[in-house]
């Protein structure tokens, strides 16, 4: 019995069919009609991660005052940069002088990882990281980077990676979404819901947005002016109408479908809105997530979201911030400080608590911008900051099947361009699917009869560096 | 350690010693490769025998790029497993000494020197110096367009030196920075020359600045055995089959269809009941369901051809244009917005194309000049450039039928997002459009290489590429605020006059104030710029200030003039060129426009663009003539495939977008044929292919499965049966409305619009009159409808060619707890008891009707009853609390048959057909 058969088989059961054989030929009509599941599926060999978070930290987090320490940018601080270095400022602006960093770096764990002084909390993860300081992008604004990011190309129309890793894996809780999107309540990132699109795939892999204040879901709730009795009752008589709809009409799967639609959005009030309730945590739990502190409670409170969905099942889970505060043009110190000071406990907090509960094993954490920023200063003096640089920055990762306390590949010795062991996005993306348990160039969509991967056609290859 | 390297180096460790060609890939390539790339046998034209055959590359470009091993082809073609054909693939060990060779193994490009074509560096000046030098702009006098106007050079004398790089003008001022100029640069979009362009126009200087030899242009390798494939040959009538079953024929469709059955002893289910039959009907030509009374009239309607009149009054229905003209826009990728960034900004007149669509399906327009006006609309005639208006309905919709390639996503407004990359990825999602709705080619992989499957070499994507650059020139780049003509119609233009006429007026009055005041102070002679005389005269800073503000204000609540959005062609086109690897600025040998290669064939006329008249390429005009040639090969298949996948549930070809080699073959390969030669014989009239099919015994037969159906054609492939499906976004959504009585019947014009609640839910914004059709409605990128959204409402990325469709949670928390259905169901039964009065029986006999287009059953009459008489009993405690002021028994008797309304809204019934 091959996989698919056996999956089709435990549907049947499940779903009260005649037999593997009949089931079997009605899930292929189901397939060739258009209509796919969320059934968990399994991978294609097997993985080190169940799940993933993604922390995207949009804007354009800073490198080489995060991850990279460059100590050549003090030396030369003030010199004139070289053409290609200036024609790199976006904006219109005079290109400044090569800036080193206000954030001191110090060595941090038995790892001994640089980290720089404006994530304190971080730094005493350092030995549960994996940093990448060799990325390099394709595009210096913000859009194009964020979809090369989501979805593998600087265009608008690719599925995102959550919607290929719904795609592939499904989930392994029925009664929550299988790819969940924590947004910032201030505002959407930029690129708006495209980040979490299907686009082409099937739209039941899209990410579905909870929100962290109110009823997680749109419409979770019933309509509060009609009596609760009432909802009961019109749920009755919904399910005798659809049964006997149902019965005159057998052999039609998503009827089936339609029915368990129903009763699964009812569970699912319960589900999300426990899964959400952060105020089941101890109080330890939340004082550690920075709930309780203004700049931090609300990063915090999706971080600790994030733990929850993440516990219960739910395959991917990505969060934002507030639109895209790292974007450090101007003000860098307080401007990165604000955008650190808001996350960096409830990060370092997620971390060491996923470790704490084991999930760290079987979750990978990502954290990550769009690009990198310049060595050079946009603007000057106390209102200096830096301009977009996607030649070369950094992201972590931690968890599941990662080396940790390890630092991968290298920018040059200014900050700007990555250099050695360079990781491109598709590898980055190639890499996550690997965790998962699924070979990029196997995850495939037919769409017009040909092959689509969220790799594309790009060369991409593994960072088995940094493997564990 | 220094023993451990002596160590390895002694082994041949591959990883401690520098990698080179002979010791680190020549076996890999000897072993995996060279059978078809070798000196002798040149597949692709490469050969892997040595390192300057795979640095001089193929037919693709270079096979490897040194120090840059993820830019490599030849990487790409071995991790993509696209070589070596066959199982014996590299090795992942093996990729990655190839790898390490070609990043840290080989000399840097520079050092390379290859030989530098004329070609590739007219495309890097194109890229970076013609805008201001070139046909348009002469800055300095100078334009680099060809060789000779180079050596003609400007102002500072000849820009290029035969032989003498140091000496060239040209070299120095880009070496230096000079140019192009970095500030002016940025306001054009245009980007700097990078180091390695640069070593090409010194390498091409240096080397005697030579014209590029018009033999080195490599010849097509489309090869006529190619064009044998079925797709690519033109559609002959078929013979019509003859079948055992007469009684179940009713026109061709069916001969066909049961000549296949009967060969596997199958046959037509039985023929669905009328009632069914009318629904489906309905909802697959208008989108909606009929009323109670158009119910009861077809009922009464007991003569033999009651259904064909029924077939032939909703096609001349004006719904039929609403919701077939959703299935193009579909196909064209329709969205009201530019769809990039927070944002997201809307395109105002987009909707006069969504109009022209509606307008041209409901008057028949013949396929051919359907698809000639929206690929060529501006190229037909020039007379929208001779007319000054009042303009006509008729020229309004030929223009801005072109919107059929302004539909997708356009970053270009903001200069930082209208780089070449993004140009050419604007030009790219067209190019996508018109291939996968029109033609059913997937030509999109042929931007980066040569079609794996297809023969669709690359040049032949550039090709088609480049009858769209004419208009979309990624080197004189015209964003989309720049696209739109001041056309409009002359009602559209006098309501905007007569409603900017009083503000016209206060305008007028305030300025002459201003004027009055600021006389006395103005020196004869000097023009004042904004400010400059208050700020001489600080004294008038408090008269002029509200004065101003107060000016401004009213300026802002001027309306626009009204426009149209119209594509048309820049004056001179640039040179179009293969980009290798489908790189903006990596330019290879030039393309002129053409049609892919593959569909060249002696019965059609050749691609032959000609001018018709000044100012216009004439490219999109020849494709369309092309296009809609009587028998090409794919036109009329595609599009009566597409319409038979809308009324089947399946297309004959499933894969409607790809008529290649890697999509599925047709089931009924005759039928298509059949099909298509009838469409061009009936003057490509759709209306007439839609009576065809739904009027065929196939389209009447009852959805029902049996087992024995199912075990012989799981997939239906066959059609004994029809599909059950659910309804789609749209059609639920307009059902929702019509059998509410909420449905506004308000056509064309601008969209209805949409309101974000403070839950971030989409919803759309009512008229006086209801809620308007969803082909209406705002489609802005960033805010769908969240209903629709739920029920897989495509995101147009570009366009969606085939709807998919799921049955999730979410739908249920839409329709069951969302607002809008409540909202209705209310509605609903309040107009129920209008109509029915307060029996119960008959209000449960209208809302059947209603919702199922059918009777209700003595036993669901009384399930029904039952609920009511439960729902009831619920609601006089809530409205005590309520404080309702309305006599609450009266009242609760409606809501109890709001709550009835509501069940069945949500009932499978309701949004599947059968």
């Amino acid at each position: 019995m091959n996989k698919t058969n056996r999956r089709d088989f435990f549907n049947s059961i499940a779903n009260g069919l005649h037999g593997a054989t009949l089931a079997s030929l009605l899930a292929s009509e189901a397939r060739a009609s258009g209509v796919y599941d969320l059934k968990p599926k399994s991978p294609h060999f097997a993985p080190k991660a169940k799940a993933v978070i993604q922390l995207f930290m949009n804007g354009g987090p800073s490198q080489v005052d995060l991850f990279d320490p460059k100590p050549t940018l003090t030396r030369l601080a003030g010199t004139a940069p070289s053409r290609e270095l200036s024609f790199a400022i976006s904006n219109g602006d005079k290109p400044g002088f090569l800036m080193p960093s206000p954030f001191e770096f110090k060595k941090h764990g038995k790892s001994g990882m640089d980290l720089s002084s404006a994530m304190p909390h971080l730094a005493s993860c350092a030995d549960d990281i994996t940093v990448i300081r060799s990325m390099y992008g394709e595009h210096a604004n913000h859009e194009p980077a964020l979809f090369l990011m989501h979805s593998g190309r600087t265009i608008a129309s690719r599925p995102a990676i959550g919607s290929w890793i719904a795609y592939g894996l499904g989930t392994e809780n029925q009664n929550l979404p299988a790819y969940v999107v924590l947004d910032d309540p201030k505002g959407l990132p930029i690129n708006g819901i495209s980040n979490w699109q299907s686009a082409w795939l099937p739209p039941i892999y899209q990410g579905t947005r909870f929100r962290a204040e109110g009823a997680p879901v749109l419409n979770l709730e019933p309509r509060k002016e009609i009596p609760t009795p009432l909802v009961e009752a019109e749920r009755n008589l919904l399910r005798k109408l659809d049964q006997a709809h149902q019965a005159r009409r057998p052999y039609q799967p998503e009827l089936d479908a339609r029915i368990s639609s129903y009763e699964l959005a009812a569970r699912m009030q319960m589900a999300a809105s426990d899964a959400l309730d952060v105020n089941q945590e101890s109080e330890a739990t939340r004082e550690a997530y920075g709930l309780n502190d203004s700049a931090t409670a609300s990063y915090g409170k999706r971080c600790l979201m994030a733990r929850r969905l993440v516990e219960r099942g739910v395959r991917c889970v990505q969060l934002y911030i507030e639109s895209q505060i790292f974007d450090s043009h101007d003000k860098l110190e307080d401007s990165l400080g604000y955008a650190c000071k808001k996350t960096d406990q409830p990060v370092a907090a997620l971390l060491k608590d996923l470790k704490q509960r084991g999930l760290l094993d079987s979750t990978l954490v990502v954290w990550g911008g769009e690009f990198g920023r310049l060595p050079m200063s946009q603007g000057t003096g106390k209102g200096a900051g830096r301009d977009h640089g996607p030649n070369g920055f950094s992201v972590w990762m931690a968890g599941a099947g990662l080396k940790r306390g390890h630092v991968h590949g290298a920018t040059d010795d200014i900050g700007f361009k990555a250099e050695q062991d360079k990781v491109s996005v598709h590898d980055l993306h190639a890499t996550i699917l690997h965790l998962l348990g699924m070979n990029h160039r196997d995850l495939v969509y037919k769409r017009h009869g040909l092959e689509e991967r969220l790799t594309d056609q790009f060369p991409a290859r593994v960072v088995s560096e940094i493997l564990a | 350690m220094r023993n451990l390297i002596y160590l390895s180096l002694l082994l041949g460790n591959p990883l401690l010693a520098a990698p080179t060609f002979d010791a680190t890939v020549k076996p890999i390539f000897a072993a995996k490769c060279a059978s078809c790339h070798n000196e002798k046998v040149t597949l692709g034209k490469l050969s892997v025998e040595s390192e300057r055959t795979l640095l001089k590359g193929g037919e693709t470009g270079p096979a490897i790029l040194p120090g840059d091993a993820a830019k490599s082809l030849l990487i790409d073609k071995v991790v993509t497993r696209q070589m070596p054909p066959g199982k014996d693939k590299l090795t992942d060990v093996e990729i990655d000494r190839i790898r390490e060779w070609i990043n840290t193994g080989l000399p840097k490009i520079q050092e390379v020197a290859a030989e530098v074509s004329e070609h590739e560096v007219r495309g890097i000046l194109q890229a970076r110096c013609v805008l201001c030098h070139g046909s348009g702009r002469k800055e300095g006098g100078l334009d680099l367009r060809t060789v000779a106007s180079r050596l003609k050079g400007g102002k500072s004398g000849p820009a290029i030196v035969p032989g003498k790089p140091d000496e060239s003008l040209l070299l120095q001022r880009i070496v230096k920075g000079e140019m192009p100029p970095a500030k002016e640069a940025k306001a054009l979009a245009v980007e700097l020359a990078t180091d390695a362009e640069a070593g090409k126009i010194r390498a091409w200087i240096a080397a005697g600045a030579k014209e590029a030899d018009p033999k080195s242009i490599s010849p097509d390798i489309v090869r006529e055995s190619d064009k044998k494939f079925w797709s690519f040959q033109p559609p002959v009538a078929p013979a019509i089959p003859a079948v055992k079953n007469q009684a179940l024929v009713r026109n061709s469709i069916d001969r066909f269809l049961l000549a296949k059955l009967e060969s596997k002893n199958l046959t037509y289910n039985r023929e669905a009941s009328r009632l069914t039959l009318m629904r489906r009907l309905y909802l697959d030509l208008t989108g909606v369901p009929p009323t109670p009374s158009e119910v009861a009239e077809y009922e009464a309607d007991v003569a033999l051809n009651a259904y064909e009149r029924l077939v032939d009054r909703l096609l001349a229905s004006p719904r039929y244009g609403e919701r077939w003209g959703q299935h193009w826009l579909d196909l064209a990728g329709y969205a009201d917005s530019e769809g990039f960034g927070e944002h997201d900004g809307v395109r105002r007149y987009a909707w006069r194309y969504r109009d022209y669509v509606i307008r041209s399906l409901n008057a028949d327009k013949p396929y051919a000049q359907f698809l000639t006006e929206q690929i060529a609309g501006d190229e037909v005639s020039n007379d929208w450039q001779n007319s000054k208006g009042p303009f006509s309905q008729q020229l309004i919709d030929r223009l801005a039928a072109t919107g059929f390639l302004r539909t997708t996503p356009d970053p270009t407004n903001s200069n930082e997002r209208g780089l070449i990359a993004e140009r050419m990825n604007v030009l790219a999602d067209e190019v996508e459009v018109l291939s996968s709705s029109v033609m059913g080619l997937t030509m999109g992989c042929a931007r980066c290489h040569n079609h794996k499957y297809d023969p669709i070499p690359q040049r032949d994507y550039y090709r088609l590429s480049a009858i769209l650059q004419g208009a979309y020139d990624p080197y004189e780049w015209r964003s989309p605020n720049k696209r739109e003509l001041p056309l409009a119609m002359p009602d559209e233009i006098a309501e905007v006059e007569k409603a900017n006429a009083p503000i016209e007026a206060e305008i007028k009055r305030l300025t002459d104030q201003i004027e009055l005041i600021s006389a006395p102070f103005k020196k004869e002679g000097v023009t004042y710029k904004r400010g400059e005389l208050v700020k001489e005269n600080p004294e008038l800073k408090a008269k002029l200030d509200p004065l101003n503000k107060e000016l401004g204000e009213l300026r802002g609540k001027l309306k626009s003039k009204p426009h149209t959005r119209v594509l048309t062609d820049n004056l001179q086109p640039s040179q179009s060129y293969l980009l290798r690897r489908g790189d903006p600025v990596s330019f290879g040998e030039p393309v002129e426009p053409n049609i892919p290669q593959v569909l060249k064939h002696s019965s059609l006329k050749a691609y032959q663009p000609v001018a018709p008249y000044e100012g216009t390429s004439g490219r999109r005009l020849a494709l369309a003539q092309w296009l809609t040639q009587p028998n090409h090969p794919l036109t009329a298949r595609v599009a009566v495939n597409q319409m038979w996948m809308r009324h089947f549930g399946r297309g004959i070809v499933p894969t409607v977008a790809n008529f290649g080699k890697s999509g599925l073959p047709p089931s009924h390969p005759e039928l298509l044929d059949y099909l298509a030669t009838q469409f061009v014989e009936s003057g490509w009239s759709m209306k007439a292919m839609h009576r065809m099919m739904v009027t065929s015994q196939a389209y009447r037969q009852s959805s029902l499965a049996t087992e024995a159906q199912i075990a012989a054609d799981p997939e239906n492939a066959l059609l004994a049966r029809m599909p059950l499906q659910r309804m789609d976004a749209e059609s639920l959504y307009d059902s929702l409305l019509l059998v509410s009585s909420r449905l506004d019947n308000k056509a064309f014009g601008t969209p209805a619009e949409v309101r974000l609640t403070d839950d971030k839910e989409v919803l759309v914004k009512p008229g006086k009159d209801g809620y308007r059709r969803s082909i209406y409605t705002l489609h802005r990128r960033q805010t769908p409808v969240s209903l629709m959204d739920a029920f897989d409402q495509p995101s147009m990325t570009p366009n969606c060619t085939e709807r998919r469709r799921s049955n999730v949670a979410t739908q249920a928390l839409h329709l069951f707890n969302g607002s809008m259905s409540w909202d209705l169901a209310k509605y609903m039964a309040g107009r129920i008891v209008d109509e029915s009065g307060s029996d119960r029986a008959r209000q449960i006999e209208n809302l059947y009707l209603r919702a199922y287009s059918r009777k209700a059953t003595a036993e669901e009459i009384k399930l029904s009853l039952d609920a009511l008489q439960e729902f009831e009993k619920q609601w006089p405690e809530r409205l005590k609390q309520d404080l309702s002021e309305a006599p609450h028994a009266a009242q609760a008797q409606w809501l109890a048959l709001a709550n009835l309304c509501h069940a069945i809204l949500n009932s499978a019934e309701f949004s599947f057909i059968d």
